[in-house]
């Protein structure tokens, strides 16, 4: 827990001349007079009156900066909306905060993770970012959106799914990073996609069998034949186009993509992790986050990931901790090998 | 005029440039490629020689962040060829005025290889 009461309120506190206080007017005075470091984090208060005791509780608040780059190619732009600032008008701006907060939501809920550094830090995004640009990406410190050439792509702030996949980047490197290069760069891209499929599904209170599992549904324009950038159900179905051509995405090892481009098909050959982690979650039911997506986080986060890690050593990391939280002979342990067996990952007798 | 242009000049460019941009979060491949009529040469030439090719031998190393675009061009002037592979970033100077030129001047298309 990284949230603290502010000073300020226990300053009120610790003068509140209600009898009924009295005890929290102790408890706060006592906690300012410990000489203590003061490092800012939001937090969302609920103060209520129960028994004639005050409760404070405190749970993690996002802490959003939206700038724009006014169509230039330039980081970070112009600070447009800051956390206390009400909606600007500007979509690309309001869609950005709001998927940011949707964002921030899931991981808190889903993981208890506050932010993408674990500890309440800025969440930084930059909208409007070069002309007709279609592509938004993780620089590295924060999250940049085009507004697409309007013939393929509309604004990459329209989709949830998007503005997740790239904080889950921010997520992914905090946690030790994955290397952006074929297979750990697959599966960089893969957790990135689970967790953006998995944001859309908490905001909707979707279930795994009820949930589209699709990356990106809003963002092609009409003309495309297509319904989404990738599919995480049916890897290689989500678009096939007269212009963009068919999704390349491959859905077993088998068909693993040789390519020196795109860092060796990190876009392409995410689709094997993508199909590991939907049989896993469909295998569970449920919400996805609870189980399959806890084990996904707990793997990436439980500190047995080395950067170069393959799919192999990603599947034993997801073992690992589902063994952990439920046990070797649980459910949880049966559906995660399932699931990379059916995708070509392990072997089956393992 | 038509008649000073040979059949054979025209079959075989003197000038031929291809961009090819992969990756981004789409991960969707596409080309872009120019072969301007033998007038136009020479300034085509110029923004080829401008780039600094010897510098960019092999493929770049992996990018910080992630879902940023990866780019491949190659250029045929005559009887040189010369091929770059180029992160997003390294996209500047020179490089993004020739691949910038390559761009409005070539009808949109999709790489057909992966």
């Amino acid at each position: 827990m990284h949230a603290i009461v502010p000073p300020y309120l226990l300053a009120r506190l610790a003068a509140s001349p209600q009898a009924r206080y009295a005890r929290a007017a102790e408890a706060a005075r006592a906690t300012l007079a410990v000489p203590r470091r003061y490092r800012p984090v939001r937090a969302v208060l609920d103060l209520s009156v129960e028994d004639g005791a005050l409760v404070v509780t405190a749970s993690p608040a996002p802490d959003r900066v939206i700038s724009d780059a006014q169509h230039r190619e330039v980081l970070p732009g112009v600070r447009v909306r800051g956390e206390d600032d009400p909606p600007t008008g500007d979509a690309a701006v309001d869609e950005a905060f709001d998927g940011l907060g949707a964002t921030f939501a899931f991981f808190w809920e889903a993981f208890a993770r506050s932010s993408i550094d674990g500890a309440g830090g800025t969440l930084p995004a930059t909208v409007h970012y070069g002309v007709d640009y279609d592509n938004a990406f993780w620089d590295g410190q924060r999250m940049v959106f085009g507004d697409g050439d309007g013939d393929v792509f509309t604004g990459f702030t329209r989709s949830v799914s998007v503005i997740a996949h790239e904080l889950a980047h921010g997520v992914i490197e905090h946690a030790g990073g994955l290397v952006y290069r074929g297979q750990s760069g697959a599966l960089n891209e893969s957790i990135a996609d689970v967790f953006g499929a998995l944001t859309e599904q908490h905001r909707l209170g979707q279930r795994a069998d009820e949930a589209s599992w699709l990356i990106g549904a809003e963002i092609f324009t009409d003309a495309v034949q297509g319904d989404a950038l990738r599919s995480l159900s049916a890897p290689g179905t989500a678009y096939d186009d007269d212009v963009l051509g068919a999704d390349p995405q491959p859905a077993h090892l088998r068909d693993y993509v040789d390519t020196t481009a795109d860092n060796g098909g990190v876009h392409i050959n995410s689709g094997i992790p993508n199909k590991a982690f939907h049989l896993a979650a469909t295998n569970l039911g449920g919400h996805a986050w609870e189980r399959a997506g806890a084990i996904w986080y707990r793997a990436l986060t439980g500190g047995r990931l080395t950067p170069t890690a393959d799919f192999a050593a990603f599947a034993t990391a997801t073992l690992a901790a589902a063994a952990q939280e439920y046990g070797e002979d649980s459910e949880e342990v049966g559906a995660v090998r399932e699931a990379w067996i059916g995708v070509g990952v392990i072997e089956d007798g393992h | 005029m038509a008649t000073d242009e040979l059949p054979a000049a025209r079959a075989t460019p003197e000038v031929r440039i291809t961009v090819v941009r992969t990756g981004g979060f789409a991960g969707v491949a596409r080309r872009w490629s120019v072969a301007p009529p033998p007038r136009e040469a020479p300034v085509w030439a110029e923004l080829i020689d401008a780039c600094p090719w010897e510098h960019t031998t092999g493929p770049p190393t992996p990018p910080r962040g992630a879902d940023r675009f990866c780019w491949e061009v190659a250029a045929a002037h005559g009887g040189d060829a010369r091929h770059a592979e180029l992160a997003d970033q390294d996209v500047d100077g020179p490089w993004r005025v020739l691949i910038d030129a390559v761009r409005s001047a070539a009808d949109d298309s999709v790489a057909p290889e992966q």
